[in-house]
């Protein structure tokens, strides 16, 4: 079926400056503080100088290979993370001695920032690209398992009850029960997974690393290239939004059926 | 009168059904709220024909949910015994079925894969299987609605959709909890005559629940009349009319007035009168 578009027309242009002010707004002051000097330009880049580092970086394939080396550690500890995550997640919830076992570990653990293991996760893992995969999975781990635990509990009794009034074996209960029905949690929970994920890999990488976005601000730090630093905010902040913004839309087409 | 069975299709005497008896005999169920046990049935006895539509009427409380989810195994919790064919249940079995007040179909599937739930537990060919779907969907009149989702369907539709969920794996005996309690006055005597028409074509063994004693009459060849606190039969009620059945016949008439005074009669008498006798005959 196709979605009600939101909205006629031609209201869309509005719309969209409506979402853009803000950030324009941001960026226009931004702008004022820099070439009113009242900081060194040194500090407060002006955009312009932000702009044409970003060029250089993007032309000289600079930026291109940081960002690859973030987003092959990101998807596999995504991939990594999202898949033991759901499978712990729906574990939790459908057998009580698993949940027994893991919960309370599980609720401790979750409450700590995967950035504090980092210290720990360095002397563990080759600090190129091992130790960074683990960071990005234990970050998308805890929120993927988490919503696929409350996703499995929440499906109504009267769901699992014409499950046993026609003895759905196992497989179908799965696949044509358990997994349609608690699709969109277990969506939102992989999308802060991912975003979890994005963040402290960025983070792990300011710490230690040979390449990746977080390095490259790390590196234009050190050498107080603020232009540098700016250009990977940008990136990380766009990168993140895409992401998102994707996860959204896939949550979005596999949820039709709750548009009722 | 001789017993003699109402009228029915051509399909059901093709089957000349033999199996789908349920005998209910002491059956007690409490509850344990809390901490005080409260009984929510009390000794019912209820002998069901194979292939007899037997309705269940009485005011809230009277634990005729409680009936039939012990009837169907989704609830195993109980004093007595419950015999279909000669075999003690014991949990939920594709020979006996429910349908839900609500339809309970799942929302993400269509409503041939919600029929098709029903088949999952037997190994059955794909074409096979097919066509027990649209058999079934066809005996409901929703032939044309395979492909739709539940959430395309009106009321009476879906609620004709768990119907025919519930009648694929062709059960012996089918439970109905107030099934056409959600809908409107117009759609429900619709369905209701589909109703008819489905269990004479398949000739499977019927137990309603319903608040209604018009819709009690016009399906059930009995009316078990039931008082609450705790769940007792009060009265079974002989419907002793062909099927199908005209609304307009005086007999149902005439029954409803006294399943009517039935219900009525019971409170007052309960709450007023300190001490009652048993087995005291009734006028």
């Amino acid at each position: 079926m196709p979605m009600p578009s939101r909205g006629p027309a031609p209201s869309r242009l509005p719309a969209m400056a409506i979402r853009i002010a803000p950030i324009a707004g941001i960026l226009i002051l931004w702008e004022i503080a820099a070439l009113s000097g009242i900081w060194p330009r040194q500090v407060l880049v002006p955009l312009e100088q932000v702009g044409a580092t970003l060029l250089a970086l993007a032309s000289d394939g600079e930026l291109a290979r940081h960002l690859s080396a973030s987003l092959y550690r990101l998807a596999s500890g995504f991939l990594v993370g999202s898949v033991i995550g759901v499978s712990t997640g729906a574990a939790m919830a459908l057998s009580r001695n698993v949940h027994r076992l893991l919960w309370p570990t599980f609720s401790c653990v979750r409450q700590v920032p995967v950035i504090a293991f980092i210290p720990l996760l360095i002397l563990f893992f080759d600090v190129e690209d091992s130790f960074k995969i683990v960071v990005v999975a234990m970050a998308s781990f805890f929120p993927s398992a988490l919503a696929t635990h409350d996703a499995v509990r929440d499906i109504p009794e009267s769901h699992r009850e014409v499950a046993r009034l026609y003895r759905m074996p196992t497989a179908p209960f799965l696949v044509r029960l358990i997994l349609p029905a608690t699709v969109p949690q277990v969506l939102t929970g992989l999308r802060l997974g991912l975003t979890r994920g994005w963040l402290s890999l960025v983070a792990a990488e300011l710490l230690a690393a040979d390449s990746g976005l977080g390095q490259m601000m790390e590196m234009g730090r050190q050498l107080f290239q603020i232009d540098v630093v700016l250009a990977g905010v940008f990136v990380t902040g766009l990168i993140g939004f895409l992401l998102d913004n994707s996860m959204v839309r896939v949550e979005r087409h596999l949820s039709r059926w709750r548009t009722a | 009168m001789t017993d003699h069975r109402p009228l029915r299709g051509p399909a059901t005497d093709k089957a000349a059904r033999r199996t789908g008896a349920v005998r209910i005999s002491g059956l007690s169920k409490r509850y344990a709220m809390g901490g005080k046990a409260m009984t929510v049935l009390d000794d019912i006895n209820l002998s069901i024909r194979p292939g007899e539509f037997v309705s269940i009427v009485g005011p809230s409380g009277c634990g005729k949910s409680t009936l039939l989810r012990l009837i169907v195994g989704l609830d195993t919790d109980y004093d007595g015994e419950i015999r279909l064919d000669d075999t003690r249940v014991a949990g939920t079995g594709l020979e006996r079925g429910l349908v839900f007040q609500d339809h309970r179909l799942f929302p993400w599937m269509t409503v041939a894969k919600n029929v098709e739930v029903a088949l999952l537990n037997q190994k059955l060919p794909r074409d096979r299987r097919e066509r027990v779907i649209s058999e079934h969907l066809a005996l409901v009149g929703l032939s044309d609605f395979g492909d739709a989702y539940p959430h395309q369907l009106s009321g009476g539709m879906a609620q004709r959709a768990a119907i025919a969920r519930a009648l694929a794996n062709e059960p012996k005996v089918l439970a109905l909890d107030e099934p056409l309690g959600a809908l409107d006055a117009l759609t429900r005597v619709k369905v209701q005559a589909e109703l008819q028409r489905i269990w004479m074509e398949a000739g499977t063994t019927m137990i309603m629940v319903t608040h209604d004693v018009d819709e009690a009459l016009f399906l059930g060849d009995r009316v078990v009349v039931m008082s609450p606190r705790p769940g007792r039969i009060a009265r079974i009620v002989d419907v002793d009319l062909p099927h199908p059945r005209d609304r307009a016949s005086p007999l149902l008439h005439r029954l409803k007035d006294e399943i009517l005074a039935e219900l009525t009669r019971e409170p007052r008498e309960d709450d007023g009168t300190l001490v009652t006798f048993p087995g005291r005959p009734r006028g």
